[in-house]
């Protein structure tokens, strides 16, 4: 304990001493962490979008022509009992000439030429989020088609594929500049460490010639790094927390419909991103410390 | 206390030291002399571990340097004062900072540090100058700190690598005094130096190094 306290007083001496060089560090942190984290914000944004859009999302199942009120409650039965299938909404082929009679306005006369109501009833289904894949509606809707009175499945196939690879490529990129500027944060460290490393390097010998255990010259280094870390992380979530802040008060004044879809930011995001930069700055300083020979 | 036997020391294709083998005392104080590149500074590297015998044995305190892990230097380390000619002071820390170092690194109470430091510096004559930096002290006072320094852990043994090479002959006495005091407390003293007057009357087991082996032992 003793050991940890004097590591924690000579780290913040050193700090202060290479005030310059441990701000501009902090700086570059912060602004890598800030980037890191808008992103996050933005993610979530556009998450929350995708999710409303999927809300939306629907199967439509048309029933055989000619079956009996008897099986169509029977088939709506068995869906409503499928635990894939949130919602059955039943459209009887009445309910499906009168919907079309009203999105055809004036032309609707067309339709008084046919003798029988041409259209068939149908189910429309909504069904579960986590089951929105293109490959998994798909076996869902082949599953679906093979039950007994059922003519068709349709579903919005291009559009689930196009929403699939947006939220595919999304999580692809937080993936990837996420790691890219995770591995920056720990060179970043690296980099200033090693230079207080070598700066020190006398000082090191002499410690060494006093008994000094390993632990006890890397400590303040490690410290070292930790610090510039979480003062950098703190400084991401504060800009981060003030930027998002603005830009909800502010861009809905000229553009007020992005206020139904922006997304107050989980207090996680802001308490995650310090913890982070102290520990990337803690691998950085520890590879820069490196193996101490004696 | 210290004891070599049969030790040898290459670097690449030279030979530093051949076959030495000597054997000091608790409580002895000798002197290691010899001209420049006998190997004095190296047969110290090796008791205190900076450098490992090619052959033969070294026992240190009790420590068999050959068998001595990486992660063991340090525990060695702290039962030895090490003083060196070019003093290996910290520029950015006080004198009391400086000594109390090597008690930090014994992981001692503050209170015991403070106490321990400001006894060692009255011995060497320097309490007033506790919260000066080494840079505003002059060659001699420099030194006494490095021996304060060494002496505030209570070693078993002190070595001293050419104590008094900076120092004219007034400052190298009064070292010379501060080290017979240390060896009368009852600390192992080895000291290696050129400097015939420091051993000359002292009545001190002299080691004489010549071509890399220990040619002849006198008494000062």
């Amino acid at each position: 304990m003793r050991i940890f306290i004097y590591s924690l007083q000579t780290a913040f001496k050193n700090l202060w001493m290479e005030k310059w060089i441990n701000f501009l560090t902090v700086l570059s942190v912060s602004i890598g962490l800030l980037i890191l984290s808008t992103f996050a914000a933005i993610t979530l944004n556009m998450d929350a979008v995708i999710k409303r859009w999927a809300m939306s999302f629907g199967l439509v199942v048309y029933v055989e022509d000619n079956l009996s009120k008897e099986k169509e409650n029977k088939l709506k039965d068995l869906l409503q009992r499928d635990p894939d299938i949130l919602e059955v909404k039943y459209i009887s082929k009445n309910q499906a000439l009168k919907e079309l009679r009203n999105i055809m306005g004036d032309e609707s006369a067309i339709l008084e030429g046919f003798e029988n109501n041409p259209l068939p009833s149908s189910f429309e289904l909504k069904l579960k989020s986590e089951l929105l894949h293109p490959d998994l509606v798909k076996g869902k809707a082949s599953q679906i088609k093979d039950l007994s009175g059922i003519e068709e499945v349709q579903y919005g196939e291009k559009w689930l594929s196009s929403l699939n690879k947006i939220t595919e490529i999304m999580k692809i990129s937080t993936i990837l500049l996420g790691s890219i500027i995770l591995v920056a944060i720990v060179f970043v460290t690296y980099s200033t460490i090693k230079i207080f490393f070598y700066r020190r390097k006398d000082e090191i010998e002499t410690l060494k010639l006093l008994g000094a255990t390993r632990s006890f010259i890397r400590f303040p280094f490690l410290l070292e790094g930790l610090l510039i870390g979480l003062a950098g992380g703190i400084i991401s979530s504060l800009s981060l927390f003030g930027i998002y802040t603005i830009i909800a008060m502010k861009i809905p004044l000229f553009m007020p419909s992005i206020k139904a879809i922006m997304v107050s930011l989980p207090l996680s995001i802001y308490l995650s991103v310090p913890p982070a930069g102290a520990v990337m700055s803690f691998i950085g300083s520890f590879i820069a410390v490196g193996k101490i020979r004696y | 206390m210290i004891e070599f036997s049969g030790v040898s020391k290459y670097y690449d294709q030279d030979i530093i030291l051949k076959d030495v083998s000597v054997s000091i005392e608790k409580a002895e104080m000798v002197f290691l002399t010899g001209p420049s590149g006998a190997g004095k500074t190296t047969l110290l590297k090796l008791i205190y571990c900076a450098e490992r015998p090619d052959e033969g044995h070294i026992v240190v305190a009790g420590w068999d340097i050959r068998k001595l892990k990486q992660r063991t230097i340090p525990f060695l380390r702290r039962n030895l004062g090490i003083v060196f000619q070019d003093f290996r002071l910290l520029r950015n820390k006080t004198v009391f900072e400086n000594v109390a170092l090597a008690l930090r690194i014994h992981d001692m109470h503050p209170t015991e540090i403070k106490e321990d430091v400001f006894e060692v510096l009255k011995d060497v004559k320097l309490s007033h100058k506790a919260n000066t930096y080494p840079a505003h002290l002059s060659g001699g006072e420099q030194q006494r700190i490095v021996i304060a320094r060494a002496m505030v852990t209570k070693p078993t043994v002190l070595l001293a690598d050419e104590p008094t090479g900076n120092l004219d002959a007034e400052t190298s006495a009064t070292i010379m005094n501060l080290f017979r005091d240390i060896n009368t407390r009852g600390t192992t003293v080895l000291i290696a130096t050129h400097n015939k007057s420091l051993f000359q009357g002292t009545g001190c087991r002299i080691l004489y190094l010549r071509e890399n082996q220990i040619e002849k032992e006198l008494i000062g």
